[in-house]
C-alpha cells in the first residue's frame, strides 16, 4: 500500500488526529524560486493525538505496522514557530512504510508520549527530549540518553548557545 | 650463552644511573587498553604481528590504569569521557606518559567547530607528551610517536639536576 492508500484506509477506520498528506511535487515552471519537493510522501498528524493515531496504525489488520523504525525531531529554521516530530513506521507482513510528521510549537514544546504504544519509541523520545527540548508527557524514563545529565541547553535547536566551559574544562 | 660463556670473568659494566633507569623505563612502557574511536583500530593494528609494538617493549596492553605507564588517547574525547580520562590518569602510577593520537585527541579534529560535546584537545584535561597527526594516523605514525616518547624519556634527568630550568 502506498501513502495515499494508507491515508484512505486511515480515513475509513477514522484514525484520530489525521490532518492531511504532503506529497513530493515537481517545481513550478512559472515560479523560478520554487524548487518543488523531493523525498517520501508523509502524513500530517496532530501532535496531541499522535499516540492514539499510532495505536490505530498498529492495531488495524489492513495496515499492521508492527515496528516503529524511527522517531526524531527537526528544527526547520531559526524563524520557524514550530518543531517537527517525524515518525517512521514499517509493516513486515504488508511490506509497506509510513512517514508521519507532527508539529509542536517552539514556545511550549510538549506532546504526549508514544512509548506505551511502541516501546522502541522510549529511547528515541529521550533523544528528542535532550536535543530539542520537547517534553513527552508521561514518558516512563525521561533521562538523558547521550548528553551528560547536567548539560545545559538543547544542542540541535537553531537558537542553541554554545557553552563556555563544562565542569572546568574549556569548550573553546 | 654460547660462545660468550666464560669469555669475560667477573666483569664490571659502567654506565650512568640516569641512563640505566631511563633505559628501564623506556624499554617497558605498558600502555593502557583504552580506545575511544576509530584511532583505536589503528592502535590494535599496531599491537598485531604486522607492525608489532612489542619490538619497542610497549606491547603489554594492561586492562587497569594501576598497571600502566602510558595512556594512548586514541579517539574523540567528549566531555562525558573527559572526566573519566582525568580520573584514569590520576589512577596511573608515576612516571606516566600520555600520547594524544590523531586529530580529535590533539585538537578536536573534524568536530572542532560544531562539536558541542567534543573537547578541543585532550591537553585540556591531562598533560600530553607526544601528539600524533593523522585522521586516523597510520600504524607507523603511532610507532614513530612511541619512539619520540622513548627519545624524550631517554633524555629525562633523574639523578642529575636539569641543566636548563624546566
Amino acid at each position: 500500500m502506498d501513502c495515499k492508500g494508507i491515508q484512505d484506509r486511515l480515513l475509513a477506520i477514522g484514525a484520530p488526529g489525521l490532518i492531511g498528506i504532503d506529497l513530493p511535487r515537481e517545481p513550478d515552471p512559472k515560479d523560478k524560486k520554487d524548487k518543488g519537493r523531493t523525498g517520501e510522501p508523509f502524513l500530517l498528524v496532530d501532535a496531541q493525538s499522535l499516540p492514539a493515531f499510532l495505536t490505530a496504525c498498529r492495531d488495524d489488520p489492513e495496515l499492521d505496522f508492527a515496528l516503529l523504525v524511527d522517531l526524531t525531531a527537526a528544527d526547520p529554521a531559526a524563524t520557524a514557530p514550530e518543531l517537527w516530530v517525524h515518525v517512521q513506521l514499517l509493516s513486515h507482513t504488508k511490506r509497506h512504510r509510513l512517514a508521519v510528521r507532527c508539529a509542536v510549537p517552539k514556545a511550549t514544546p510538549s506532546m504526549p508520549t508514544s512509548a506505551r504504544v511502541y516501546r522502541s519509541a522510549q529511547w528515541h523520545e529521550r533523544e528528542a527530549m535532550e536535543m530539542f527540548g520537547i517534553e513527552f508527557v508521561g514518558h516512563p524514563d525521561p533521562r538523558h540518553v547521550l548528553l551528560p545529565d547536567d548539560w545545559v541547553g538543547h544542542p540541535l535547536r537553531k537558537d542553541y548557545v554554545y557553552p563556555e566551559e563544562y565542569h572546568g574544562i574549556s569548550c573553546k | 650463552m654460547g660462545f660468550l660463556e666464560n669469555q669475560f670473568e667477573e666483569n664490571v659494566l659502567t654506565t650512568k644511573v640516569d641512563w640505566l633507569l631511563n633505559w628501564c623505563r623506556l624499554s617497558s612502557l605498558w600502555p593502557m587498553t583504552f580506545g575511544l574511536a576509530c584511532c583505536a583500530i589503528e592502535m590494535m593494528a599496531v599491537g598485531m604481528a604486522h607492525h608489532d609494538i612489542d619490538r619497542f617493549g610497549a606491547g603489554a596492553f594492561r586492562a587497569s590504569p594501576r598497571q600502566s605507564d602510558l595512556m594512548i588517547v586514541a579517539g574523540t574525547v567528549n566531555f562525558k569521557m573527559a572526566e573519566r580520562i582525568k580520573k584514569l590518569h590520576e589512577q596511573m602510577p608515576s612516571p606516566k606518559y600520555v600520547i594524544a593520537m590523531g586529530a580529535c585527541a590533539t585538537g578536536g579534529g573534524p568536530y572542532h567547530d560544531w562539536g558541542y560535546t567534543v573537547v578541543k584537545g585532550v591537553d585540556r584535561v591531562v598533560p600530553v607528551d607526544v601528539y600524533i597527526a593523522g585522521c586516523p594516523p597510520r600504524p607507523e605514525a603511532l610507532l614513530e610517536g612511541l619512539m619520540a616518547l622513548q627519545r624524550k624519556i631517554r633524555r629525562t634527568p633523574i639523578v642529575r639536576k636539569p641543566s636548563t630550568p624546566a
